[in-house]
């Protein structure tokens, strides 16, 4: 369970600051799939940078598992980061010197697994999106969408609760991008819970459930909903 | 520490840069290696003793030009003067000295007529030559008053007796303990006997490169050459004030003769090893720089690496990486590079000084200058990381969404 | 196109500012290192004489024992005997000859104010002033009637001119040398030649004599010998005269020839000269008789010290560490704009095109590396000859042919260091960055 309370990020520059999440409240419960949409700079990855511990919050009540993350040090943050989630990213952030079983390992090496887990562990996360056969190859081998695929077998590999995903489509033409969400709805029903932040309606729609971002406040919206017609709406505001 | 395998098959996708890296090592190990082996060796040829009191000597030197000058006269008036002088322990009239890079040299042999000579240098003194070169003996007797004789020019006669170093005697008689060397006779000029009187413990010879450089023979002589030298032997903190007194003493006499050198022992030593000291400051200079410019090359480059890897390292964080993590990361790397160019640098130093001892007649480095580079060169690669390492380390992880 | 290559160059120095300043550093030290060490070695084996290296020659004859040879491997003496320096100067079997040695002695003072004057002389033939061509200030050098007549006729350097004259016009004066009084016939100007070919025997850097005079005179008024005296026999009798006719060499011979090919003929004339003097039963080694022209006299004496080779090579290795540094370096920046480069190249940008702006930025560090260098090359040079003091006067400043070797080296070792790096970001293919950013 996650569970964001009132929370609070400001980013202060020289010249202005930003209000990138104001009274954030948001409750994710066990095995949800949860869409993210909302305008451009409207505090989308914040709020998945705060979610997944990689920005600290202003103000606020953040408690992932029943338990506040306030006041964590480095290193628990980077132990729940490695144990409870995964990660995706638009520009999937494969290491490039590492071939994709490398790639997989990295976040097994830091949980300290011994090494016949770690094979297990990579050649069945590789195994689910259908990349096994290439454990040798290195990233600048694939493409986009595959390499999108190891990125999902590399976040897979830890068994995390949660998976979390900023426009894990944004660079994959539609047919890759179907195969992802494809990917991504087979692993929630096998428990894992996601959220992922996408600006594409038709993709939001396979979600359970769908939150929209506007100025660093969220509002929940029925699945369904026309998501277009939100963005054209708080583009006229 | 678990991550050896991934780093280092990382690296071997990065051939080129790791490589430039560990070449770098590895000639800086190999010029280290070499030059301080270089420094050493010319330290412990300047820390050879020369036998002397070096502190509280100096000699001068006197030319004679007039026909009036009476150089016989002269000698032992100005050496009673002198040894009479407050502060002076001794003197004596001396053809050259320690250091000083200019003398004579003879063969001895244990049989007449025989080929190969043992090479000696000669130092001409009187009876009280042991006691102002400040040598002791160990075996034997100092010559007497009555025996010191005047030799001229081109005299070819030597006198009954002399006295050796230890080390002198011991290539003449390897057999025989020193108050076994006394009495025993030694021909000079193929065929000349002399019987050594006593064995001193140790002086050197004028020429501080000669492979014989313990090689002495002292000589009851005084010498009418018209031009010679006095060595005075003074008090402890006495030796400036007298080294003006005596040449004002020596001038004053206004004898036709000119003064000329008075120089301390110690400026004599420094004069004698003025080349090694260069040569070893030069070393020092290259070695210093050099291990500068190959610490600030690793700043330079783990910086840069550093900044290109930005995503990758936010993106490693977001995976579950401490900051501790990281920055092993950086630090195990540089070792593998380090490692591996010290592997080589052990070769290519060998290589080196196998060249320096054919070409330049060198001794071979010790082994345990090996080992000492590589822990002193895997130390400045480690201290070299940690500054960018750390900086790495401090990295935010959401670089990982927020870097394209 | 090449200012725009320039302002882009300098754009993406000033851009990562660090990187740039090791570069540069990096050259200018590797530099500064080789060019201080390459000076002192080229000075030390600079040709001393070059209007006639090739003409003038040492001679060497070997009288040395019949158990052991001077030196190893089989090597006749450096210097001659009084006795060769003598009759193969008088044998006039060459264009030009002279044989020569050193002494010393105390110039009396000539007026009241004025010191006694301990002055080195060098001892020679007329022959010597035409053959090593030192510059006259005023007078020349005497004749070969002089030398056989042992007239008491001296040359004196600038410097003893200035001591003994105030450096006034001395020739047709006295001066009283050890107790005899000699005729002023020359006053040479400042000579300096460096290494001091001719007489190498107490060192090639040493200072020229104070001043010049007959070799006649050695035996006449029984002259000083100072230098290196080096015998292998016992001298037979306590006489001076003994002293000279025995086998030690002190003295230096050289021969001039018109041609160089002169020197078989007079290979040929020193045989006999051997062959007739071991008729005397003097010469009981093999004939061994050497003539080297001053360059490979220079070579043959080993005049570059060892010292100064080993730190040279030291300082070029330093160098390429150095250069590995810069290599690794430019890599590193240029791979770092490998995206860029695509682009570049997506937008239309030749392979050559790229090389050329590249290299122009190679270019820019090597010579603002060079400039570094040569200052550093200057302080080491001022280092050097404050370490060795006087031994290296004369071996320490940069001439114009260093400059320019100081800036050829700094530019080519850029050039090369960024070869790699250029090839590399140069065959990056336009758009296959792109895709994997
Ligand atoms: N590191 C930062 N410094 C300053 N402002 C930032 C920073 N990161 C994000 N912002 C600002 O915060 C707001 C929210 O950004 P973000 O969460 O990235 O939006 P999006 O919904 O497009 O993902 C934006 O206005 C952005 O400019
Ligand atoms: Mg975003």
């Amino acid at each position: 369970m996650l569970k964001m309370t009132s929370v609070r990020k400001t980013f202060r520059t020289d010249t202005i600051e930003t209000h990138a999440l104001r009274d954030f409240d948001l409750q994710v419960e066990e095995g949800d799939f949860v869409a993210v949409t909302g305008p451009s700079g409207s505090g989308k990855t914040t709020f998945l940078n705060v979610a997944g511990l990689l920005e600290t919050f202003d103000d606020g009540d953040y408690q992932l598992d029943g338990k506040s993350v306030q006041g964590m040090n480095d290193r628990q943050l980077a132990q729940l980061r490695n144990e409870k989630i995964g990660f995706i990213f638009q520009s999937f952030n494969l290491l490039p010197d590492l071939n994709l079983f490398d790639n997989v390992d990295v976040p097994l090496r830091y949980r300290g697994f011994n090494s016949a887990e770690r094979k297990q562990r990579i050649e069945q996360a590789l195994e689910t999106v259908g990349l096994a056969n290439r454990m040798g190859h290195y990233p600048a081998q694939l493409s986009g969408g595959q390499q999108q695929r190891v990125a999902i077998a590399r976040a897979l590999a830890g068994s995390p609760r949660f998976l979390l995903a900023d426009e894990p489509t944004g660079n994959l033409d539609s047919n890759m991008a179907s195969g992802v969400l494809d990917l991504l709805s087979e692993i929630n029903a096998q428990g894992t819970t996601i959220i992922m932040v996408t600006h594409d309606p038709s993709l939001a729609q396979r979600a359970q459930r769908n939150i929209f971002v506007r100025d660093g406040q969220v509002t929940e919206v029925q699945t369904g909903t026309n998501i277009q017609e939100l963005l054209q709406q708080t583009a006229q505001v | 520490m678990n991550q050896i395998g991934p780093i280092f098959r990382a690296l071997l996708r990065n051939k080129v840069g790791a490589l430039l890296l560990a070449l770098q090592i590895a000639l800086t190990m190999t010029i280290i290696v070499n030059a301080i082996h270089m420094i050493e060796n010319r330290s412990s040829m300047m820390a050879r003793e020369s036998g002397m009191d070096e502190a509280n000597q100096f000699h001068l030197m006197y030319v004679g030009y007039k026909d009036s000058f009476n150089e016989r006269v002269a000698v032992e008036t100005d050496l009673l003067e002198i040894r009479k002088l407050n502060g002076v322990v001794d003197a004596t009239q001396i053809n050259s000295t320690p250091l000083s890079g200019g003398g004579w040299s003879m063969g001895l042999t244990t049989t007449p007529n025989s080929q190969d000579g043992t090479p000696v240098s000669l130092y001409f003194v009187d009876d009280h030559g042991l006691n102002t070169l400040g040598v002791e003996l160990v075996a034997g007797e100092n010559f007497s008053q009555t025996e010191v004789t005047y030799r001229l020019s081109n005299d070819k006669q030597w006198p009954q007796n002399i006295l050796l170093t230890e080390a002198a005697a011991k290539n003449l008689f390897p057999d025989l303990t020193p108050a076994e060397m006394i009495g025993q006779t030694v021909f000079i000029r193929d065929d000349e006997p002399m019987t050594i009187k006593g064995i001193i413990d140790h002086l050197q010879a004028p020429w501080v490169q000669w492979s014989n450089v313990n090689n002495v023979m002292l000589v009851p002589q005084r010498g009418l050459w018209n031009a010679n030298r006095y060595l005075v032997r003074t008090a402890p903190g006495e030796r400036d004030r007298l080294m003006r007194e005596v040449e004002e003493l020596l001038l004053a006499k206004r004898d036709g003769r000119l003064i000329r050198n008075v120089t301390a022992m110690d400026e004599q030593r420094d004069d004698a090893y003025q080349d090694f000291f260069a040569l070893q400051t030069v070393l020092w200079v290259i070695v210093t720089v050099l291990t500068l410019v190959t610490a600030l090359g690793i700043v330079g480059m783990v910086s840069f690496t550093v900044n290109q890897r930005r995503k990758q390292i936010g993106t490693r964080r977001a995976l579950g990486a401490t900051k501790g993590d990281i920055m092993r990361q950086f630090m195990l790397e540089n070792l593998l590079i380090t490692g591996s160019g010290l592997i080589i640098g052990v070769a290519s130093s060998i290589a080196l000084n196998i060249w320096l001892v054919d070409t330049f007649s060198l001794p071979r480095i010790g082994w345990h200058y090996l080992p000492i580079a590589m822990v002193v060169l895997v130390i400045v690669g480690q201290l070299a990381v940690l500054g960018p390492a750390r900086k790495a380390a401090n990295l935010s992880p959401a670089l990982a969404t927020r870097t394209t | 196109m090449i200012a725009y290559y320039g302002r882009l160059a300098l754009l993406s120095l000033k851009k990562n500012v660090l990187l740039t300043g090791l570069m540069i550093a990096a050259i200018g030290l590797g530099i500064g290192a080789a060019m201080t060490t390459i000076t002192v070695n080229y000075l030390m084996s600079a040709d001393p004489i070059p209007s006639k290296s090739d003409r003038l020659f040492a001679v060497q004859v070997d009288n040395w024992s019949p158990n052991e040879a001077y030196d190893e491997p089989n090597l006749p003496p450096d210097q001659v005997t009084w006795l060769e320096a003598t009759q193969l100067t008088e044998a006039k079997m060459a264009y030009r000859q002279a044989g020569m040695g050193t002494s010393y002695g105390v110039i009396e003072p000539k007026g009241k104010d004025q010191k006694p004057y301990l002055a080195s002389v060098r001892i020679t033939y007329a022959d010597f002033f035409p053959m090593f061509e030192p510059p006259f200030l005023y007078g020349s050098g005497w004749s070969t009637q002089a030398d056989e007549a042992r007239e008491l006729v001296i040359v004196l350097s600038k410097e003893a001119n200035n001591e003994i004259f105030g450096g006034a016009n001395s020739v047709g004066e006295t001066v009283t040398f050890s107790g005899n009084v000699f005729r002023v016939v020359g006053v040479l100007d400042e000579w300096e030649p460096k290494p001091k070919f001719f007489d190498l025997a107490t060192g090639a850097f040493n200072d020229m004599e104070d001043v010049y005079m007959p070799y006649t005179l050695k035996q006449a008024l029984e002259l000083d010998t100072s230098g290196n005296n080096n015998c292998w026999k016992p001298i037979a009798e306590e006489t001076f005269q003994a002293f000279l006719n025995s086998e030690c060499v002190n003295s230096q011979f050289w021969v001039e020839f018109e041609d160089p090919d002169d020197k078989h003929a007079y290979l040929d004339f020193l045989h006999n000269y051997v062959a007739e003097q071991k008729q005397l039963g003097r010469f009981p080694r093999e004939q061994n008789n050497r003539l080297h022209n001053v360059m490979e006299w220079l070579e043959y004496q080993e005049v570059v010290a060892d010292d100064a080779q080993m730190m040279m090579y030291m300082a070029l290795m330093f160098l390429i560490v150095c250069l590995l540094n810069t290599i690794a370096l430019l890599l590193a920046k240029f791979t770092g704009r490998f995206g860029e480069i695509a682009l570049r190249r997506a937008v239309g940008a030749s392979r050559r095109t790229l090389m050329l702006q590249y290299s122009v930025e190679a270019a820019i560090v090597g010579v603002l590396g060079g400039l570094v260098g040569l200052i550093l090359a200057w302080l080491g040079l001022q280092g050097i000859s404050a370490l060795y003091g006087d031994s290296t006067e004369g071996l320490t400043s940069l001439d114009g042919t260093m400059i320019a070797v100081g800036f050829a080296l700094a530019i080519v070792s850029s050039i090369l260091a960024a070869l790699y790096p250029t090839w590399r970001a140069c065959s990056i293919a336009p758009a296959g960055q792109l895709k994997t950013q």
